[in-house]
């Protein structure tokens, strides 16, 4: 029973990671957008966080899955579970990236250009290794709460903990004992999540603060 | 004030140009926040190796001059002319003049900017490997040069956090200096420090005045403008309202304005 629950580890994991890196690349050009100077960019960026962030993430997953996974564009479950899930991560992502930015002192942009950096060089050696640094908590918070929607998978028929739980929980009526299992694999998962990403920001903090 | 190298090389360590033709000019600077006048007709010129200290009353424009030098601010009219370089504060300059520009000015900031996800020697050389397109190892070496320069060698594998303010400072003013500029704008470089501190930054101005830079500085360091600047100027509601030599206006200011001024940082 509990290996039958374990087995659905793996693919709880590729969701939550797919998605997560998916959302944690894709936040970068958004949140770009979102504070472009150029009208028609910010408003698209703005567009796409406000659509993306309103709609339930069961009914987008559904929506790729049973809409276009229907003939339009032949998707897996996996698939359509992580672009999903991913897409909406983009939206918030993009968020915690607006957020961390105004967190960097302007001071850090002034003498950037003062010193005449080329703004490759401002962004990806001045601008975003502080950016990441800020952005570490919420993006790892947001993280676990990933791990916990990827069930939503499972609704669609990735074989996931929440996936195998059901199945196994109809077929041996023990309900409680399974699903008190998988809840206790998602905490294992959730907790060195949380532990890591504290064991980061600590690492780093203790380099920029006294 | 350790580590401060007591031998001065008096040796001119900074370019010179033709000695009596400016090396930078501000003209007919002026700026405007909507209806508000910041800045209203500034004309600076400094020579090669001239050392002139801008003070004035806060909000006075002396900082917003500073930052339309080197375009961080552009004013609302007016021109810069550094050799031959001229660059028009109306339009917006291009990505070559704006380069060209920026490494012949240096700055250093009243809050020092520190990167501080670098090390201090990173802090120094990162623009170098960037902008000047010098190696690591080159740019290291000049790094290091420039930091006992300024008395911090033994910190170069710290990060500016484990530094204090006038360290900070004084690793902003090697990074600035790493850039090889032909002038160096300093905004209120001691305004954030405590008065111990502050004088072992303005211990490295007094020295790099004396090797030669030329300086432009937003200072209310009233010792410092008397006795390292050659020049003093007195800025009031965004205009010039007295300058000339630094103990003349100093001791004798001839406006109502100036007077009441500097009474008040006397008095204190």
């Amino acid at each position: 029973m509990i290996h039958g629950v374990a087995l659905g580890i793996p693919w709880t994991l590729a969701v939550t990671a797919a998605a997560f890196l998916i959302g944690a690349a894709l936040g970068l050009p958004l949140c770009a957008m979102r504070m472009s100077k150029l009208p028609p960019l910010r408003f698209i960026g703005l567009a796409y966080i406000i659509l993306f962030r309103s709609i339930p993430p069961l009914l987008l997953v559904f929506f790729f899955f049973f809409g276009l996974g229907s003939g339009f564009l032949p998707i897996s479950a996996f698939q359509g579970a992580v672009l999903g899930l991913g897409l909406i991560t983009a939206a918030n992502m993009a968020e915690i990236y607006r957020g961390a930015l105004s967190a960097i002192h302007f001071g850090q942009w002034d003498a950037s250009e003062a010193l005449a950096l080329p703004s490759y060089s401002t962004y990806i050696d001045i601008i975003a290794p502080q950016l990441i640094r800020v952005s570490l908590p919420s993006a790892a918070s947001y993280a676990v709460g990933l791990l916990k929607e990827s069930a939503i998978a499972s609704t669609i028929g990735v074989t996931d903990i929440s996936f195998n739980a059901n199945y196994i929980a109809k077929s041996t009526y023990q309900g409680l004992t399974v699903f008190g299992i998988a809840a206790l694999f998602y905490i294992m998962i959730s907790l060195p999540i949380a532990a890591l990403a504290r064991f980061a920001d600590q690492k780093l903090r203790a380099r920029v603060a006294l | 004030m350790n580590h401060i190298p007591d031998t001065v090389n008096l040796s001119r360590m900074h370019p010179v140009g033709e000695p009596d033709k400016p090396i930078l000019r501000l003209e007919a600077i002026r700026k405007k926040f909507g209806e508000h006048v910041v800045l209203d007709d500034v004309n600076i010129s400094l020579k090669s190796g001239e050392v002139v200290a801008i003070i004035g009353p806060s909000g006075s424009g002396k900082s917003t001059l500073l930052r339309c030098v080197n375009m961080l601010g552009p004013a609302t009219s007016g021109r810069v002319v550094i050799g031959d370089l001229v660059i028009d504060e109306a339009v917006p300059p291009t990505a070559q003049q704006l380069t060209q520009l920026r490494r012949s000015v240096g700055m250093v900031f009243q809050s020092f900017n520190l990167f501080p996800h670098m090390s201090v020697l990173r802090n120094v050389s990162l623009p170098q490997e960037r902008v000047l397109g010098r190696s690591r190892k080159d740019a290291n070496k000049r790094s290091l040069e420039l930091l006992a320069r300024v008395g911090l060698e033994d910190k170069a594998d710290q990060y500016p956090a484990r530094c204090s303010g006038g360290q900070q400072q004084r690793i902003a003013i090697a990074r600035a200096l790493a850039l090889e500029p032909q002038i160096m704008l300093f905004d209120e470089p001691t305004s954030a420090l405590d008065p111990e501190l502050g004088l072992e930054v303005l211990a490295v101005m007094q020295e790099l005045a004396r090797s030669g830079m030329t300086m432009l500085v937003v200072t209310h360091e009233m010792n410092f403008a008397e006795t390292v600047s050659d020049r003093v100027i007195i800025m009031a509601d965004g205009k010039i309202i007295e300058e000339g030599a630094s103990r003349e206006v100093i001791r004798n200011p001839t406006s109502d304005r100036a007077k009441r001024f500097l009474k008040a940082v006397k008095d204190r």
